[in-house]
């Protein structure tokens, strides 16, 4: 791995971020709202419009906004918001920090789960252990997060009551009862992604199971648990983190939903509101956080990737 | 053909995909005529009743006969779901046949591109596109054929790339036909087998999809039976009658379950490997 | 002159006549301390106490700030940062006199200046304050001294100690009313009975005690965190667990599920709040009353309370005021008649109806349902109803006071003339249905004028009268304001206004759970 590699990664993301702000820009210019009335609300006359509209610099050419906007950017300024007029990015980047939290629980969580579950069905393929893994992550990948959400708040915190439906509690304010709080969501996340990756690490150990390499292993006479542990699994496994990576784009995706029934104050939260209020400078912001947090994520899974695989090239 | 659909038969996944496809299939088709009750007809004193003789799945918050809806429903949830996949995978192809046969610059650059835009996640895309476009049918499908289009590219192209290296593409460059027909006549035809995998696999997602868009108010409008529309509507209900929400979650479960399987199945039978 | 003046009550005289039940009068002292959890459904986006504009956010300056006069349970004014108040013969002429020593949250003192202030702001169409037309047709507000406020009014009107109670008229610092305006949508300085302590719109919102608010007694909480749930099924069930002690807003459905809950009460009053479906006069057809009437002909109201509210709530009539108003006296109740619709259709030139496009914004899901069942009902008579629902900000911005065919949703108003005022007179703050009816509109400008009672309630009976005969709106059903609270929790009740909350009167019992 070398420095130009990454280098050119890293030029990647910038191009990354530059691509995905003209998207949300125009995107957000397009949006049938007008920024001056959504900040003034139903009752602004038009002189109190046509004055804000100025001062907001609403008058200028579209590509002179862009530029004013990315150059704000680049100094760290997302602006304010329309909707309650807050500095937009300590307000993100709060509800970042959660959603993260959530994210690092979840993949926490589906490794734990779906990588065990994916090597018995490979061992065991074409028997029941195997068709058994294939019918829950058949079943898991099939249902939306808002069915899976709302069947797990009536059964195991209305029915039950073995914990708390929904909310979100700080683990800085009490550590218990933030970590019960988080307990449904991040299962609810981690569904379909064991789903996913248990599938995943399924069809490449079998693909390594029947690679020659392995086959020369096992005519050496080595056990078959040592070829498994030795040769085919770090083979098998070293795909899934580029599986994982790419996952955190489903994941962002999901946990918009998995906020909104949850009650949880995090990004995707922040980006339903922000869409509802027609708040486009908190779109914009929420975007590209969200496309920046996506690329760094797999930009670090690469260089992982590369990192624990010596034999691959990089130019 | 006889040959490769005794393949995808013996596998279980294969097997059980096309009859849970063919079963929506008639449903879709046959559903409308099949209904026993008006879809949308309102009856105030048969609210919130359970299953019974009359109403096989029970009635919902107007006392609308859910199996009915459920077998009307299924024309706009299923063919919406599998029009977008297409509509997208279309798009998707050709971008990505399009990009691997450019090659060098313009290949770079149209999949830096297109990894650029894959890094907004996709629900979060088509919920961007529904705000702008406003929430319809019509909308939504656009939305997440958009949405689709960008993953699509990728797949086609690194199959189209391996396509490329071909003698009969090389001939064709030799001749000197021109892109269009290369692209369009040697390349696509022959990375269409994986795409139509990928595609079947898709149409479930989509479904998911469009739930998730229904669910945040930005799908079909009611009082329309689309099956994911019918599920968040359900939400509010649920504490007084479950069924409203079950059944049109199982329905929706069901036919995701069946793309699934039918495509797992596809790709076994069309590559016999593992 | 001053002896010509007369003391005027208006208000508070009904009180005494109409109070049924003011159930926590009886109740032991109530005791002090404690934290108060409360739910509300949406973000609280706005805390600028002039600028807010739903019931989540009237709830928050409610508690960080005072009126003039406060809104009893049972509508009428009670004492606010105003000690009394009383009028000249013509009710032209409010003078309001204030407590003294009052101070805001900063510990400036609060006088007649920052009242005066506040109104000019208030008026100021560049502040574009929802409660500019709201506050009564105020020519001219003046502080003689300190505690003196003089308001001079363009016309009579005698319901102007109600209106000064409006949830938009809280009372702000001068220097922020003539200065940076703006600053108090981040922060709180008022003179409420609670002092803001952290502000996060989509989260949590926590208020702790303020010990230098006026009534000694006041208020008995130490701190009220209001969470936000943006999903009504999470927000019962967090009910259910015990996670908070009120829903500030209860859903039908919801009411239905946490009745007969362990540990909870459900809360429930009759109200003017209603849904309508708004007609654009001056748009074909619409514009023709009898197209309107044969449409409210169709409305089978008693099944439209059960789909719309299940059955808490009553039918409406088409016009705005029912029993839970004074002044109220019903008119013929209007009921199904599609035969007559046809005809009136025919006579209108559509003997084979007609086709109009519904819109619903999504929220709240009411809308969205009476759309639905409209469309069914009107069928019945031949009209084909399309309904298209919307995102709530882009009904706002496209459809809003702007559309011919359009669902509305209204919170019951404290006097007939503030729900007549706000949406029928043709002056009206939010003129949706462009009605405007000279008859109708002299009726309530003459009721305005009145202080007889009957002479009142008959003005507004024949203005009752009058929208009925012409259906500017169809008003198929009033919802009851539902709410839940633990039972731990004491003197709490639901206002029928929906955007009154009282906490300051709320105390937890010895049960509650204590809570750091």
């Amino acid at each position: 791995m070398s420095a130009s590699y990454i280098l050119k990664r890293l030029m990647m993301i910038v191009y990354t971020l530059l691509v995905v702000s003209l998207i949300v820009f125009a995107i957000t210019q397009i949006l049938p709202a007008d920024a001056a009335v959504m900040m003034l609300g139903e009752n602004a006359t038009d002189e109190a419009l046509e004055a804000l509209r100025q001062s907001m610099g609403l008058n200028a050419p579209i590509w002179m906004q862009y530029g004013q906007w990315l150059g704000h950017l680049l100094q760290g300024d997302f602006g304010h918001s329309l909707r309650t007029g807050q500095a937009i990015g300590p307000v993100m980047f709060e509800a970042l920090g959660r959603s993260m939290l959530l994210a690092v629980l979840s993949i926490g969580l589906m490794l734990v789960i779906a990588v065990p579950l994916g090597i018995i069905a490979a061992i065991r393929r074409g028997r029941i252990a195997d068709m058994l893994v294939s019918l829950v992550s058949y079943i898991g990948v099939s249902l939306p997060e808002f069915v899976t959400a709302t069947i797990a708040v009536l059964v195991f915190a209305d029915l039950m009551a073995w914990l708390p439906p929904t909310g979100y509690v700080p683990l800085t304010e009490n550590f218990a009862d933030g970590l019960a709080h988080l307990v449904l969501p991040v299962c609810v996340i981690s569904i379909i992604l064991i789903a996913h990756v248990s599938r995943m690490v399924r069809s490449e150990l079998v693909d390594v199971l029947h690679s020659d390499y392995i086959r020369a292993a096992r005519m050496k006479g080595l056990s078959s648990g040592t070829v498994l542990r030795r040769h085919a699994l770090r083979n098998a496994l070293l795909p899934t983190i580029t599986i994982v990576a790419l996952d955190v784009g489903y994941l962002l995706g999901g946990v918009i939903v998995v906020e909104e029934i949850f009650a949880i104050p995090g990004i995707g939260r922040q980006l339903i509101v922000a869409i509802q209020a027609r708040d486009l400078p908190s779109i914009q912001a929420g975007v590209l956080i969200m496309a920046a947090t996506y690329s760094i994520v797999n930009f670090a899974a690469d260089i992982l990737y590369a990192w624990l695989d010596k034999r691959i090239q990089y130019d | 053909m006889t040959e490769f659909l005794k393949r995808l038969l013996r596998t279980p996944q294969g097997a059980i995909g096309l009859v849970l496809v063919l079963l929506v299939l008639i449903v879709v088709i046959f559903g409308p005529s099949l209904a026993p009750h008006d879809p949308e007809s309102l009856k105030p004193l048969a609210r919130y009743k359970g299953m019974s003789a009359a109403y096989w799945l029970g009635t919902d918050q107007y006392g609308r006969d859910i199996f009915s809806r459920l077998l009307i429903g299924a024309r706009a949830t299923v063919t919406m779901a599998v029009l977008a996949t297409v509509v997208g995978t279309l798009a998707g192809a050709v971008i990505g046949t399009t990009s691997a046969f450019l090659g060098g610059r313009a290949d770079e650059v149209i999949m830096r591109t297109i990894d650029a835009v894959m890094s907004i996640p996709s629900l979060l895309f088509a919920l961007l596109i529904v705000n702008l476009l406003g929430s319809s049918t019509a909308n939504a499908l656009v939305a997440v054929a958009i949405a689709f289009a960008p993953g699509m590219a990728r797949i086609t192209r690194s199959v189209a790339l391996s396509v490329r290296k071909q003698d009969y593409v090389s001939a064709a460059i030799a001749r000197g036909e021109s892109a269009s027909y290369i692209v369009m006549r040697e390349m696509l035809p022959n990375v269409i087998a994986p795409i139509i995998v990928e595609m079947t696999i898709r149409v479930s997602f989509a479904v998911m999809l469009f739930a998730t868009l229904s669910f945040l108010g930005l799908g079909a409008q009611p009082p329309a039976a689309e099956w994911g529309l019918m599920v968040s509507e359900a939400r509010r209900y649920m504490h007084l009658s479950a069924g409203i929400l079950v059944w049109p979650s199982i329905a929706i479960a069901l036919v995701a379950i069946g793309f699934n399987l039918l495509g797992d199945g596809l790709r076994d039978a069309l590559n016999p490997r593992t | 002159m001053l002896a010509m003046k007369r003391r005027l009550f208006l208000a508070g005289t009904a009180a005494v006549l109409t109070a049924p039940s003011l159930g926590f009068a009886q109740t032991a002292a109530p005791a002090k301390g404690g934290t108060l959890r409360v739910s509300i459904d949406q973000a609280a986006s706005v805390i600028h106490p002039l600028l807010t504009r739903v019931n989540p956010e009237y709830l928050i300056t409610e508690l960080l700030y005072s009126n003039l006069t406060r809104l009893k349970v049972d509508m009428s004014v009670e004492s606010d940062l105003a000690e009394s108040w009383s009028a000249n013969e013509a009710l032209t002429e409010w003078t309001f006199k204030l407590r003294s020593g009052v101070k805001f949250h900063d510990g400036s003192p609060c006088a007649a200046e920052d009242v005066v202030a506040t109104f000019k702001a208030i008026l100021d169409p560049a502040n574009a304050s929802p409660g500019r037309n709201n506050v009564g047709p105020i020519a001219d507000v003046s502080a003689p001294d300190a505690t003196t406020v003089v308001f001079k009014l363009a016309a009579a009107y005698a319901d102007f100690p109600v209106s000064v109670a409006y949830t938009t008229a809280r009372i702000i610092p001068a220097k922020i009313a003539t200065g940076d305006f703006k600053s108090l949508s981040t922060k709180a300085i008022g003179t409420g009975p609670f002092k803001l302590v952290s502000y996060e719109p989509d989260r949590l919102i926590v208020v702790e005690r303020n010990p230098d608010y006026y009534d000694p007694a006041r208020p008995y909480l130490d701190r009220i965190e209001i969470q936000v749930f943006p999903d009504t099924s999470a927000e019962g069930s967090a009910m259910i667990a015990g996670d908070v002690d009120i829903i500030s807003t209860l859903q039908p459905t919801e009411y239905l599920r946490l009745d007969g809950s362990r540990g909870v009460d459900v809360l429930r009053v009759a109200s003017g709040q209603f849904c309508n479906v708004n007609f654009g006069c001056d748009t074909p057809p619409f514009n023709d009353p009898r197209v309107r009437r044969a449409l409210a002909l169709t409305v089978d109201r008693k099944a439209m309370v059960d789909f719309v509210t299940e059955g808490f709530g009553t039918p409406g009539n088409d016009t705005p005021l029912n029993a839970s108003y004074r002044f109220f006296k019903s008119v013929a109740q209007r009921k199904a008649d599609i035969a007559e619709a046809k005809k009136l259709l025919a006579e209108a030139g559509h003997p084979n109806g007609f086709e109009a496009t519904l819109i619903a914004s999504d929220r709240p899901a009411v809308r969205t349902q009476l759309a639905v069942a409209l469309k069914e009902m009107a069928k019945e008579a031949g009209i084909t109803i399309n309904v298209q629902t919307m995102p709530h900000a882009t009904y706002l911005e496209q459809v809003w006071k702007k559309g011919s065919f359009y669902v509305g949703f209204y919170n019951m108003q404290p006097t007939p003339d503030g729900i007549f005022k706000l949406l029928y007179t043709s002056d009206a703050a939010w003129n949706e249905t462009r009605w405007n009816n000279k008859a109708f509109d002299a009726l309530i400008a003459e009721a305005r004028g009145t202080t007889d009672e009957a002479k009142r309630t008959d003005l507004y009976t024949k203005a009752q009268a009058l929208m009925n005969e012409e259906v500017p709106s169809i008003i198929p059903a009033f919802f009851d304001v539902l709410g839940a609270k633990r039972e731990w929790v004491e003197n709490y009740q639901v206002h029928p206004r929906a955007s009154v909350f009282r906490l300051d009167h709320v105390s937890l019992s010895a049960k509650a759970p204590k809570r750091g």
